[in-house]
């Protein structure tokens, strides 16, 4: 049965020139689950919201979006509120109410529902997630994993028979990202709800999905099942750097045949069609300079005197003019280092040096003059002013000298820019103090495959001016792309370093996914570019 | 088997307003002293001896007032000594003991009031009234923690960018000013999103119902309904003049009627509900347990 139709679909926003979304075309059957890819400001988030009456933005609209059959403007409000779910990226704004229970509640509340048939459709849906644990507790104390299953389990009490979600996974780390996809698989399988979900990161949701719709300019450039997809747009390298790493191994490599989506056939596709003869590419030895920019020596801390150690004993050395890089998962305390190593944590225990010198003994805030900055994880905790320009005349930032540019926004207010555009900012206003030291937490966070790339040279070319990063993430894949040394942060110390290649090889878990793929096939291929240079170098296999 | 803070938060209401009401508008000393103690009593019962802090500050502020009362007013008959050309007199400094007792008494009660009512009891009885309030209220107390963690994460990112540029009290001033109003923004920003969550799960489609996670159950209505008996008795001795006591220009008051003895009776066994409700409920799960 056909859930959802499109037909010629154009949306113009007031005052704007051009359409958002351009004649798309599409049609949902029951029980699928289709993903929408684009790069950011391509239209996804329009079209997205166009299916959900309620939050239909305002402008010019042509076309006709149907909902089983009944075109969406004459649906009942109940019908309309209930039968249609959306999910929105941020899962801290999109929660009203402060209890887990009252959150759940809501919805049916709204709706006039009984009091016994609420409390009967929650238990039913708290159980079904397994979130009865936390039933009482306020919504704060949720992880953001957490609070963004919440706001599903929310969502589906109403019981709708099409679920949208617009970037629901952005803001969460890839462990509680996995978790969320694959629920979203078990709802479409279980129950047959259709399923519409706009993202970025495709690694994981891809392989799983029935339909890739991609949008590039506001129009629909693919619609069809994933592989034929990536077949179709095996040349589109700026559509594909976000798919999973196996598909652009076979799109880089010009692959005939099924296209490889998972790890598991991404192996298979390597072992068939090209020889392992040269098993490794030459290593570019790491070499440093003698001088730690920062330095942890037995550093303890704890946020409350009966609490746990969330530093316990941190040993750590970083050299001057390294890009460096922590991961570690949710909890491990990676943050809580970067803040003890800025001074807005005191450790309790240990000593934390910058440059050879004391913490403490950087008096009056030198510490902050141009030596060591520390940008946030949330980066609208950066912005303080109206405008961009004001932003950077703020802090005297000079554009000219960035390594990148960004003059086409300095009229636009920050809160209005996207992820990428709103980092590009914060790193400009924080590289206005002239940092020696740059720590970064989290910088990818919500950012799209073509904005990490940019994010990774711009850190390329601030190692040429000798600044030292820090960086604090669980992306493995970027950790890779750009470290010169990479640690892992496990229970409030450090329990593995080493130069990239190394470090991820000597992973069999935490890994990228191209190490997964490669192994006991190739030594120390950990990023895409190694993986295709060593199979043209192997070259192709006779058939 | 629940304990006395488990019941219907409307029961348990209405009891702490008749006992803090009785206190507030009679003033007779009797009434004064079980009201203190039993508060005391209750907040000790409820949350054992470990808070020495609080009780330091309540009895603290007793002392205060007690002897703040006799030094200011110099009102009554029985001069004691004179301080100052100003006589202290014995009418004052009992007057003083009982408004100390009748304010720190108030005060305990609704430290085990506050302890009692967590927000969910607050939205239950809000919601009983209307469902719209009680949403609103329970969006507030989720903005208020919101607020002062946003504002920390700002000021703390700012610190680390270099915003604060000396270590004095105005830079200070002017980056949490600067921090306060771009927490202005940000909560309008974040207020468009939670509006539209709200609108897409249908808010204002309908009138609205309310989950009620707590009802009434015999217990409940027997709590309920003897409050009201023994502050219906309390309150029309406490009204009609049989429990009136005057301490100036010097101590008068007849001994009480059967009216009046009647309301302290009743007010007395008021304060010992809860007090009888835990000690049933401990025994019986002694008993019970036993059976394990």
């Amino acid at each position: 049965m056909e859930i959802l139709a499109v037909r010629d679909l154009t949306f113009t926003y007031p005052k704007c020139s051009s359409p958002a979304v351009k004649n798309v075309s599409f049609s949902l059957e029951r029980g699928e689950f289709a993903v929408l890819c684009g790069a950011t400001g391509s239209g996804k988030s329009t079209l997205l919201r166009m299916l959900k009456r309620e939050l239909t933005p305002v402008g010019d609209m042509s076309g006709i979006i149907a909902f089983c059959g009944a075109p969406l403007a004459e649906l009942d409000y109940m019908t309309a509120a209930s039968a249609i779910g959306f999910v929105m990226q941020d899962p801290e704004q999109q929660t009203v109410t402060d209890k887990v229970w009252h959150e759940l509640a809501f919805g049916l509340e709204n709706l006039g529902t009984p009091p016994d048939e609420i409390s009967r459709r929650i238990a039913e849906m708290a159980s079904y997630f397994g979130i009865g644990e936390w039933y009482d507790k306020d919504v704060s104390e949720l992880s953001g994993g957490q609070k963004q299953l919440l706001n599903l389990a929310s969502v589906l009490v109403m019981q709708p028979q099409l679920l949208i979600l617009d970037e629901p996974t952005a803001q969460l780390d890839p462990i509680a990202s996995a978790d969320f996809i694959a629920t979203l698989k078990r709802l479409c399988s279980d129950f047959s709800i259709t399923i519409v979900i706009a993202e970025h990161r495709l690694e994981e949701v891809v392989p799983l999905c029935d339909r890739l719709l991609v949008m590039e300019k506001g129009a629909l450039i693919a619609d069809a099942p994933p592989r034929d997809v990536i077949a179709k747009l095996k040349e589109r390298k700026d559509i594909l750097c976000g798919m999973p790493a196996a598909a652009r191994l076979y799109a880089e490599l010009g692959g005939s045949g099924l296209c490889p989506l998972t790890v598991r056939e991404g192996r298979s596709f390597i072992e068939n069609s090209f020889g392992n003869t040269t098993r490794g590419l030459p290593q570019a030895s790491c070499s440093h300079s003698g001088e730690a920019a920062l330095e942890f020596k037995n550093v303890y801390f704890r946020y409350e005197r009966n609490d746990r150690d969330i530093l316990s004993g941190l040993n750590l050395k970083i050299y001057c003019g390294e890009l460096f890089c922590i991961l570690g998962g949710n909890g491990s305390g990676k943050t809580t280092a970067l803040s003890a190593a800025a001074g807005l944590l005191k450790a309790y225990s240990g000593s934390i040096k910058i440059f050879g010198k004391k913490l403490k003994e950087y008096r009056n805030r030198s510490l902050y003059r141009e030596c060591l900055a520390m940008l946030p994880q949330d980066v609208q905790t950066v912005f303080l002013k109206s405008t961009v320009r004001e932003e950077l005349d703020e802090c005297g930032a000079d554009i000219t000298e960035l390594p990148y540019d960004i003059s086409h926004l300095m009229d636009k207010h920050p809160y209005d820019l996207s992820g990428g555009e709103q980092q590009l900012i914060s790193l400009a206003k924080v590289l206005a103090a002239k940092p020696k030291l740059l720590l970064l937490d989290e910088p990818t966070k919500g950012l799209d495959a073509s904005a990490k790339l940019n994010i990774i040279s711009i850190l390329r070319s601030l190692r040429d001016r000798e600044i030292t990063v820090v960086t604090v993430t669980h992306d493995v894949e970027f950790a890779a792309a750009f470290a010169d040394r990479c640690a892992m942060f496990f229970a409030g110390s450090i329990v593995g370093i080493g130069a990239p290649n190394e470090f991820f090889a000597g992973n069999s878990f935490y890994t990228t996914a191209v190490s997964r793929m490669t192994r006991g096939c190739f030594d120390n291929a950990v990023t895409l570019e190694d993986a295709v240079k060593l199979c043209s170098l192997n070259g192709r296999k006779e058939r | 088997m629940r304990s006395f803070s488990d019941y219907n938060p409307i029961a348990v209401t209405v009891w702490f307003f008749s006992v803090t009401g009785i206190a507030m508008f009679s003033s007779y000393p009797l009434i004064m002293l079980m009201s203190l103690l039993g508060g005391a009593a209750f907040f000790i019962l409820r949350s054992g001896l470990s808070r020495g802090k609080e009780h330091l500050f309540f009895w603290g502020l007793f002392l205060i007032l007690a002897l703040a009362n006799p030094l200011i007013s110099h009102n009554g008959k029985t001069v004691l000594f004179v301080m100052d050309h100003n006589p202290v007199t014995l009418e004052a400094a009992l007057y003083g003991l009982n408004s100390a007792a009748m304010i720190v008494g108030v005060l305990y009660w609704f430290r085990s009031f506050t302890q009692i009512m967590t927000s969910e009891k607050l939205l239950y009885i809000t919601g009983a009234l209307s469902p719209k309030l009680s949403l609103i209220l329970s969006m507030a107390l989720r903005f208020v923690p919101l607020f002062s963690r946003q504002s920390a994460k700002i000021n703390s990112a700012q610190k680390a960018m270099g915003l604060y540029k000396d270590d004095n009290i105005i830079d200070d001033i002017k980056g949490k000013s600067r921090g306060f109003s771009i927490l202005v923004t940000w909560a309008l920003e974040n207020g468009i999103i939670t509006a539209d969550s709200m609108e897409a799960r249908g808010f204002g489609t309908h009138r609205r119902t309310q989950l009620r996670r707590f009802g009434f159950r015999a217990a409940d209505i027997a709590l309920l309904a003897a409050s009201l008996v023994l502050l219906g008795i309390a309150a029309a001795a406490a009204g009609s003049g049989s429990l009136d006591f005057s301490f100036y220009p010097t101590i008068s008051a007849e001994a009480p009627d059967k009216l009046g003895k009647a309301g302290l009776i009743a007010y007395g066994a008021l304060i010992m509900l809860p007090i009888i409700i835990e000690t049933e409920v401990s025994l019986r799960w002694k008993f019970l347990r036993s059976g394990i």
